[in-house]
């Protein structure tokens, strides 16, 4: 109710800054984990600086108890893979907790917590602090020497604060913010070596590998999240394919159109889950590349268009196929008078290919797929935008496969039941006349839908 | 494409990913201590992250771009939570200024910490210096406006506005027009420029996100309240666990009666960010539920900030002075109410220093300062409370009793310690 539109933080704004111990200011948790990987143990320091603010909102929790809290905070989110499995980090000693004076005749909250892993000739450790999420803090990792390895490190090597006691003030520096670590090792005679050039301030947490890494140690975890996630995903993808659009109409009449086999029906919902899948990813890409200049909604508008106008085209091509066929018909008509009927049943199996070369080709289908897919689902690319900005890049990835795998699987099951109901068609008495004019009308159904779409979009883009 | 049904579709995925955050986040709050809530991680825009490395490294290789620098340092700011970032923006424009004479830009960048830093007086005397170096810049416009508007000069301040608006309608803009709109207490008309605002967009999410937060604010003054959740969970959406949004719902969830649900909220923002304005609201929400120990537990971390501010020199913020009078001195209140409008002489201070004024016994000086603070016919529920409060302790009953009633039909119930007490002297 209270604003003032160029200044949001309002008392943060007038919290001292650089006069603070803490760079972060009053109420800033920072963390800095030391990790050092020998042959047989890989030793970790955790070490906790709470400022002021924090340290006064635990205030009455006895000494014991908070070092308690922390190590359990440590225990849950300081996580520790060595060749892609998990290992317990044990504490080594109780560790300690201080409260160095802070301003304002306040106190802070330091705590140092040892801990180690015993391992076996390790190759490849990864280290990942996920403990006081969402507090602003200085958070850093720092790869020290262990015995009998030789170790390049992710994150540096070199640590500017003095374990959390003071911090850097360069103003063209921004506060470290690494929360993973990869470390390779091989045997050798203790030495670490920082990978890049690295400063602690440019290593971001948001590399695809940690979202993956994080999705895949929440599910190695046993968190039936991920999976939840996915079937719901999947069901969402189903059921989003029977919201209007989505060319079910045109994938239906495409097949009735082309007389498609069962195979044809599962090769469109194979074509419409890659088309989707890569359409969302490009467009999330291209979403990210120019979000400084365009808002991804401005996008669909565009998006709609050329799908509207592919459809189009390939209603015409699929139109100006059956008229040629349909010539081609009349002539054979005086030659096999029960043609009509007998190509329904022929082109099953390996004999498709050329049973109707006129009126099917792979070129077509796949044309009706990627527009199918094309037609944007700004559900799916909020899905991905959203987990791009949570950092869980990966995620939305597999979310996205699973919806597009779901969208398809809606498609080609109506793409199936077409084809049947096709085959049902032909076994029936049906008229000649009638038999021959289905395919048309299909066309122009297509044609139809193609007419809509595109006349729907172009107010949208101007 | 059915857009409603479209609409529909994306909401539920929003929904689903929303599931899995709070899921997450639940997972970690029930297992350990309270100083751990809270749901994903608060991330700043990683375009803005991205933009701030190039910037620095620019920056250290000589090139002049400090001013792009500060600005994106006070973007991350606001999207981070970490006042370090001000300090920096600070550092880098002094180092600016050091090499040579100011340029357009610095000042006004150097204008936009001045006002983030509430000294509008410096911010407005370091905008007019840009506008004198380059008169066609739109930039320091807006910037102008806040200060202007918080130094209590509305004339100028629309007259301003109105010269931006007519140069540039963007986003900027059309959202000052809201506030300026909204403090007429034209809310329709603000909602109006909002939505302007929001369509016109802007290059940085969080942006929009702050814009949508705000539309959720006034719709929530409307009464609207579904329309006030889509503007929240559209920021949400936007911005995951952002601040002003999580408040927002925090609000919402007191006005529908839902007071465990707002208790939750604002202690999981108290965890994460321990801002005045946030453990008030809890502290209140608290008091409200008659958890009197927990709210004297959370409320005693507003004097705490203001111990710090104190020893940084600034002594001056209208929040604190309102806790003072609400659950502090009220004495105290009045001191930093009247520090409060030396610096920024608006109706926001005067509010604050009228509610001070009457919860220190002198209500006919606080109706004073209250009637000063509605000039311009705001109908911000706190503001009409405080003048109704005041009202009624000086027998001016029909006064008293139509801000009352004003404050309760415009949201009061977000705030339901005050809405409680308001009913008490409507009753009385």
């Amino acid at each position: 109710m209270i604003r003032v539109l160029v200044a949001i933080l309002l008392a943060l704004a007038v919290l001292p800054a650089t006069a603070s111990a803490h760079p972060l200011g009053n109420f800033s948790v920072n963390h800095l984990t030391r990790v050092s990987v020998s042959s047989d143990r890989v030793d970790v320091r955790y070490v906790l600086d709470e400022a002021e603010i924090p340290t006064f909102q635990q205030r009455g929790v006895a000494d014991a108890e908070l070092l308690r809290r922390k190590r359990d905070e440590v225990a849950r989110g300081l996580v520790l893979s060595v060749d892609g499995r998990r290992v317990a980090l044990r504490p080594t000693g109780a560790g300690s907790l201080k409260h160095p004076p802070g301003q304002g005749g306040l106190e802070t909250t330091r705590v140092e917590l040892p801990l180690i892993a015993t391992v076996d000739a390790p190759r490849s450790v990864t280290l990942r602090d996920g403990t006081f999420p969402g507090r602003v803090g200085w958070t850093a990792i720092v790869a020290v020497p262990g015995r009998g390895t030789a170790v390049r490190s992710s994150a540096p090597t070199s640590d500017p604060t003095d374990a959390l006691r003071r911090y850097p003030d360069d103003v063209l520096d921004s506060p470290s913010e690494l929360r993973t670590a990869t470390l390779d090792v091989r045997p050798g005679a203790g030495t670490v070596e920082a990978t890049g050039a690295m400063r602690p301030a440019a290593t971001g947490e948001r590399s695809a590998e940690d979202g993956l890494t994080a999705v895949f140690s929440d599910a190695a975890d046993g968190k039936g999240v991920l999976l939840l996630l996915l079937v719901t995903a999947f069901a969402w993808g189903a059921l989003h394919a029977l919201s209007p659009g989505h060319g079910k109409a045109m994938v239906a009449a495409y097949l009735v159109g082309t007389r498609g086999t069962p195979r044809h029906a599962v090769a469109l919902g194979a074509t419409v889950t890659v088309t989707h899948t890569a359409g969302v990813f490009a467009l999330g890409g291209v979403a990210l590349l120019l979000s400084q200049y365009v808002l991804p909604e401005q996008l669909y508008p565009w998006l709609n268009l050329a799908s509207g106008a592919l459809v189009l085209l390939v209603g015409a091509a699929v139109l100006r196929s059956r008229f040629t066929a349909t010539r081609a018909h009349a002539h054979a008509q005086h030659h096999h008078q029960n043609h009509a009927h007998e190509h329904a049943h022929s082109h099953g199996g390996a004999t498709h290919s050329h049973a109707v070369p006129e009126r099917f080709s792979w070129r077509g289908l796949v044309a009706m797929g990627a527009a199918a897919g094309l037609i944007p689902c700004p559900s799916a690319l909020v899905v991905l935008l959203g987990a791009i900005a949570q950092g869980q890049i990966a995620l939305g990835m597999l979310l996205i496969v699973a919806f597009s795998a779901g969208l398809a699987a809606t498609l080609t099951l109506l793409g199936l039941a077409v084809v049947f109901a096709g085959r049902a068609l032909g076994r029936l008495p049906v008229p000649r006349r009638l038999a021959l004019a289905l395919p048309t009308v299909s066309a122009l159904l297509i044609v139809g839908v193609g007419v809509v779409l595109t006349v729907q979009a172009v107010p949208q883009v101007a | 494409m059915g857009t409603r049904r479209l609409f529909a579709v994306v909401l539920a995925f929003a929904c689903a990913l929303a599931v899995f955050a709070v899921t997450r986040g639940d997972e970690r709050a029930a297992a350990g201590p309270p100083s751990s809530a809270g749901g994903a991680e608060l991330r700043p825009d990683a375009s803005t992250d991205a933009q701030v490395r190039r910037l620095q490294a620019e920056v250290r290789q000589g090139a002049p771009r400090e001013a792009e620098l500060a600005a994106a340092y006070l973007q991350e700011a606001r999207e981070s939570g970490d006042p370090g970032f001000y300090a920096r923006a600070d550092g880098v424009l002094r180092r600016a200024l050091a090499r040579g004479p100011a340029n357009p830009a610095e000042l006004t960048e150097a204008a936009a910490l001045a006002a983030g830093r509430h000294d509008f007086r410096e911010a407005e005397r370091l905008a007019r210096r840009a506008r004198a170096l380059a008169p066609d810049a739109l930039e320091p416009l807006p910037i102008l406006v806040d200060a202007l508007v918080e130094l209590g000069r509305y004339g100028e301040a629309e007259r301003t506005l109105q010269r931006l608006v007519d140069l540039k309608p963007s986003l900027a803009a059309y959202a000052r027009v809201s506030y300026v709109r909204e403090l007429h207490g034209d809310l329709r008309g603000a909602i109006g420029a909002l939505n302007l605002a929001i369509s016109a967009g802007g290059p940085v999410r969080e942006n929009v996100a702050y814009l949508q937060s705000l539309l959720g604010g006034l719709e929530l003054g409307r009464g609207r309240l579904g329309a006030a959740r889509r503007a929240f969970d559209a920021a949400l959406v936007a911005v995951p666990d952002y601040a002003p949004a999580v408040a927002g719902r925090a609000r919402l969830a007191a006005r529908t009666g839902d007071l465990r649900g707002a208790i939750k909220r604002w202690r999981r923002l108290v965890a994460r960010l321990p801002l005045p304005e946030y453990a008030i609201a809890l502290g209140e929400a608290e008091l409200a539920a008659g958890r009197v120990s927990a709210a004297r537990r959370d409320l005693a971390l507003v004097p705490v900030q203001e111990r710090l501010l104190a020893e940084a020199g600034v002594n001056a913020d209208v929040e604190l002075a309102v806790y003072e009078a609400d659950h502090g001195d009220p004495r105290r209140g009045v001191a930093l109410a009247r520090a409060a409008w030396a610096q920024a002489p608006g109706v926001r201070s005067a509010d604050a220093l009228g509610w001070a004024l009457t919860r220190a016994g002198r209500p006919r000086a606080g109706l004073e300062w209250a009637r000063r603070a509605l000039r311009l016919g705001s109908v911000d529920p706190l503001f009409r409370y405080h003048a109704g409060v005041a009202a009624v302790a000086v027998a001016r009953r029909a006064e008293g009793e139509r801000n009352l009633r004003v404050a309760l039909s415009h949201g009061l119930d977000a705030l339901p310690l005050h809405a409680n007490h308001a009913r008490k002297e409507l009753a009385r």
